[in-house]
């Protein structure tokens, strides 16, 4: 019996276990007690993720599309095809017509691979799943805070005195985390939580705000409003490490709680002592989800939320930080790893011409693309119009997870070639031409960077079935099929870890050789093969060029789509805790399935007897793009005029594809839809 | 005499305990996550292990014994599946096994005890409102956590005073 030591494959808390072999057979997964975010604990997903390894639907060999459906191949053939294509479409119409779609579940060495790969190829077309989740912030937070990253390490939240939960329900999405949020509860801290929904979350709060869905930028600046009316906020901090306070505080008198109570529904009075709470706890920290960021304005929420924390003085100090919560494993780690369009590894900005030239004198080439490309759905909607002739999408179910699936899949269809690398068959890589079979995480070796800017690497517990391959392997051999291999020279995993030491100054110090000694990972930035890492940032100053946050005053902007008597309720998209994204893994996990396999729209209870809806009726629920029938959930948990529906059994089917202007992120989270008895 | 005690308000009702305890029982989860949506509490129960238990006294077969931790445990050769524990347990924890037409229920993971490890289920909490130990020393810290919220409450409120009052400085327009 061996024990290896891996890193949970599902959400960003970056939870550490072992996974126990018996005859190179995973038979469990054991708890790990060391230094780890866990200790031990576990979520049902991380505690079933050896389930779907094992599954006979895994993918084993390359498949081929034909007239009859798909057909085996070598990998020779596949490889062959792949790279002929690749190097036809380029000498045809230029290496901008192909896209890379990188995976934020696959590990940092990956991503690297990945995006040098494009960008050798010729183009800045590659981007990542957090596309469709944390852009926003990390945009958001690069404007205010020169960088978008979680500020400060899980426990510190056990020392601070108020925690702000903004759109987020960490005890479905991150059940880990609120071992720190009930702790320092214990501790006297106080939880506010700002959710339309009455959330699991939201129940262990001293304050819930419950606001109409598509309010948050009001909300935050009315908030602000009291703290800055009340003098609440932190004058030394604000005088010393920001600018702008002066245009925020004239922008934000524009939101008294009175005004903000009828656009938020949220009382004038809640406003208030939940303002009065925040600031005056003297250590505060601000957690954010996709509540807040999967919206046509994510960003501003982002901003203003950073606002409300510099305010506050609640940046770089003991018990305080803002937290941004990554929803998969390595979201941190693939921007990281440069797998943007507009990004080289490190956070180098393509259009930076002395950062470019570095990266590319340490890959030895002469030139790298500098155009920005395009973002994830925007290579969609290029792909509907034929500017975008292939895909080549590594680990991700872009056909469920994207919004307006007839839209996603209708851009699909039209390429003239679509390659996608994955564990399953998921609904994407049935529209593939050239289906490539991957390792699964516990069948390879890596390093994960979780929501805190910790690195850790996972050891491979058993081989892949049949002929799937890590996925470095894969890129690595169309890289040399196309006629990068001189670039492409690498051995091992480790020595793509040793070639991220050198392209992301953040990771200088953070070798293989540490990473695999030192289980409890390493926080970058770590400059230097002796320092130990860094778990809080902005201690002294911020990544600016003055050194100084800036304070980004926001106005709140109406939904796109408002209730009108045709679509006369808002839709919300949420996640519950035993199924994850588009199911393209739990799905094949019994443990999960047998619990969470069923999906609901929960609709509230006076809404419902008006409607002559009864619990576990069968409802439709349709939007201008589409519609889903599903049993419903009648509760009081959710306001009246709004209903909800987990994502993870093709909810996109009904979503909007409207991005958010700065970060391109689309607005998931909301739209309006009508609901009736099936 | 170790118990599992619950810290109530704790729980968010993410089952993974009951997936550890499947995990270590043949694919039966001995412990279950029962909700309460208007009163918002999850209460995960599984035998309490009475130290007075009905189902001990009762068995006629005499399956039903106290091992040297004091968890009530069952020996599946002596049971003949009449399911009178099931009838006087105080929380309706005894089942009949489809399987082995015994009774089933919560050993308090003796495979695991054995080995020096702790529940399955108290192991995997993510929030540990599941607590393995002797009764009078977990109360004894949940009480000491429960006493020092309600000093910090009282200390805040001082400090609230005190810092508005520092604070009336009015913002700077320049």
């Amino acid at each position: 019996m061996r024990r290896i030591p891996v890193v949970c494959p599902f959400c960003g808390i970056g939870c550490r276990f072992y996974i126990k072999v018996v005859d190179d057979t995973v038979v469990d997964v054991k708890a790990y007690k060391g230094e780890s975010v866990n200790r031990g604990s576990l979520c049902p997903k991380g505690l079933t993720s050896t389930e779907y390894l094992t599954s006979p639907s895994r993918l084993r060999y390359p498949l081929k599309k034909t007239e009859t459906g798909f057909k085996p191949i070598t990998w020779k053939e596949a490889l062959r095809e792949i790279t002929e294509r690749l190097i036809e479409f380029k000498k045809k119409y230029g290496a901008d017509v192909v896209g890379f779609v990188s995976s934020a579940r696959c590990t940092n060495e990956e991503n690297y691979v990945f995006q040098k790969l494009a960008r050798l190829y010729g183009t800045n077309n590659i981007d990542n799943c957090s596309r469709l989740c944390h852009a926003s912030s990390m945009v958001g937070l690069t404007r205010t805070l020169g960088l978008g990253v979680q500020s400060s390490p899980f426990e510190e939240i056990l020392r601070t005195n108020v925690v702000l939960i903004w759109g987020c329900n960490p005890a479905e999405t991150h059940p880990v985390l609120m071992k720190y949020v009930l702790k320092a509860r214990e501790h006297g801290a106080r939880i506010i939580v700002v959710d339309p929904r009455r959330t699991r979350t939201a129940q262990l709060a001293d304050i819930h705000l419950q606001l109409h869905p598509g309010t948050d930028v009001a909300l935050a600046n009315s908030l602000m409003n009291v703290i800055i009316n009340k003098r609440l906020y932190n004058t030394e901090f604000i005088r010393e490490r920001t600018t702008g306070f002066n245009d925020l505080s004239i922008i934000v008198d524009e939101y008294p709680p009175h005004v903000v109570e009828k656009i938020t529904g949220v009382k004038a009075e809640k406003i208030s002592e939940a303002a009065r709470m925040f600031a005056t706890a003297g250590r505060g920290v601000v957690i954010w989800g996709v509540g807040a960021t999967q919206h046509a304005y994510g960003t501003d929420v982002a901003t203003a939320l950073s606002n409300l924390a510099l305010i506050c003085g609640y940046i770089g100090r003991e018990g305080t930080g803002i937290y941004p919560l990554s929803g998969q494993n390595n979201v941190q780690g693939a921007c990281d790893m440069g797998a943007l369009p507009d990004f080289l590894p490190g956070y180098i900005r393509v259009t930076d011409n002395n950062g470019r030239g570095r990266i590319a004198k340490l890959w030895g080439v002469e030139s790298l693309p500098a155009e920005p490309g395009l973002t994830l759905i925007e290579l969609l909607k290029a792909s509907s119009r034929g500017r975008i002739k292939a895909l080549y999408i590594v680990g991700k179910n872009l056909v469920v997870s994207s919004p307006d699936t007839h839209m996603a899949k209708d851009a699909l269809r039209r390429l003239e070639f679509l390659v996608v690398q994955d564990i399953f068959l998921t609904e994407t890589a049935e529209l593939a031409d050239i289906v490539l079979p991957a390792a699964a995480w516990a069948e390879k070796e890596g390093s994960y960077t979780s929501s805190e800017r910790r690195v850790q690497w996972s050891f491979k517990a058993c081989d892949p079935p049949g002929e799937a391959k890590p996925d470095w392997q894969i890129i690595t051999m169309i890289a040399r099929g196309i006629g990068l291999g001189a670039y492409f020279q690498y051995s091992s995993v480790e020595d793509i870890t040793w070639e991220i030491t050198k392209a992301v100054p953040q990771y200088r110090g953070i070798t293989p050789g540490r990473l695999k000694e030192n289980l409890s990972g390493i926080y970058w930035p770590c400059p230097s093969e002796n320092h130990p890492g860094t778990k809080r940032l902005y201690e002294k100053e911020f990544p600016t060029n003055n050194g100084r946050a800036t304070l980004i005053p926001v106005k709140y902007r109406p939904p796109a789509e408002a209730p009108d008597e045709e679509y006369p309720f808002i839709l919300l998209t949420v996640r519950i805790v035993g199924q994850y994204h588009t199911m393209a893994v739990t799905k094949y996990s019994q443990s999960l399935m047998k619990r969470w396999g069923e999906p609901y729209v929960e609709i509230n209870t006076n809404d419902a007897i008006r409607l002559g809806i009864k619990n576990e009726d069968y409802v439709l629920v349709e939007t201008r793009r589409g519609m889903i029938k599903a049993k419903a959930k009648v509760t009081s948990k959710i306001p009246s005029g709004v209903v909800a529906v987990p994502i993870h059994w093709g909810v996109n089917v009904l979503t909007s594809a409207i991005l958010d202007p700065h970060s391109k992120t689309p607005g998931l989270k909301t739209c309006t839809c009508k609901i009736r008895k099936a | 005499m170790p118990k599992i005690i619950i810290d109530l308000g704790k729980c968010i009702a993410c089952r993974a305990c009951e997936i550890a305890c499947e995990k270590e029982h043949n694919g039966r989860a001995l412990i279950t996550v029962l909700e309460f949506e208007d009163e918002e509490v999850a209460l995960p129960l599984s035998c309490r292990h009475c130290n007075k238990a009905p189902c001990v006294e009762v068995c006629p077969t005499n399956a039903l014994s106290f091992d040297k931790d004091g968890a009530v445990v069952l020996d599946e050769s002596k049971c003949n599946g009449c399911a009178m524990c099931a009838i006087v347990c105080p929380f309706s924890i005894p089942l009949i096994s489809k399987a082995t037409k015994v009774m089933v229920k919560c050993d308090l993971c003796s495979n695991r005890r054995l080995r020096g490890e702790i529940p399955a289920c108290v192991e995997v909490c993510p929030t540990n409102a599941l607590i393995y130990g002797e009764l009078e020393e977990v109360i004894k810290k949940l009480r000491e956590s429960k006493a020092k919220k309600v000093v910090s409450a009282w200390r805040k409120a001082i400090e609230v005073v005190a810092a508005e009052a520092s604070y009336m400085i009015p913002p700077r327009r320049s």
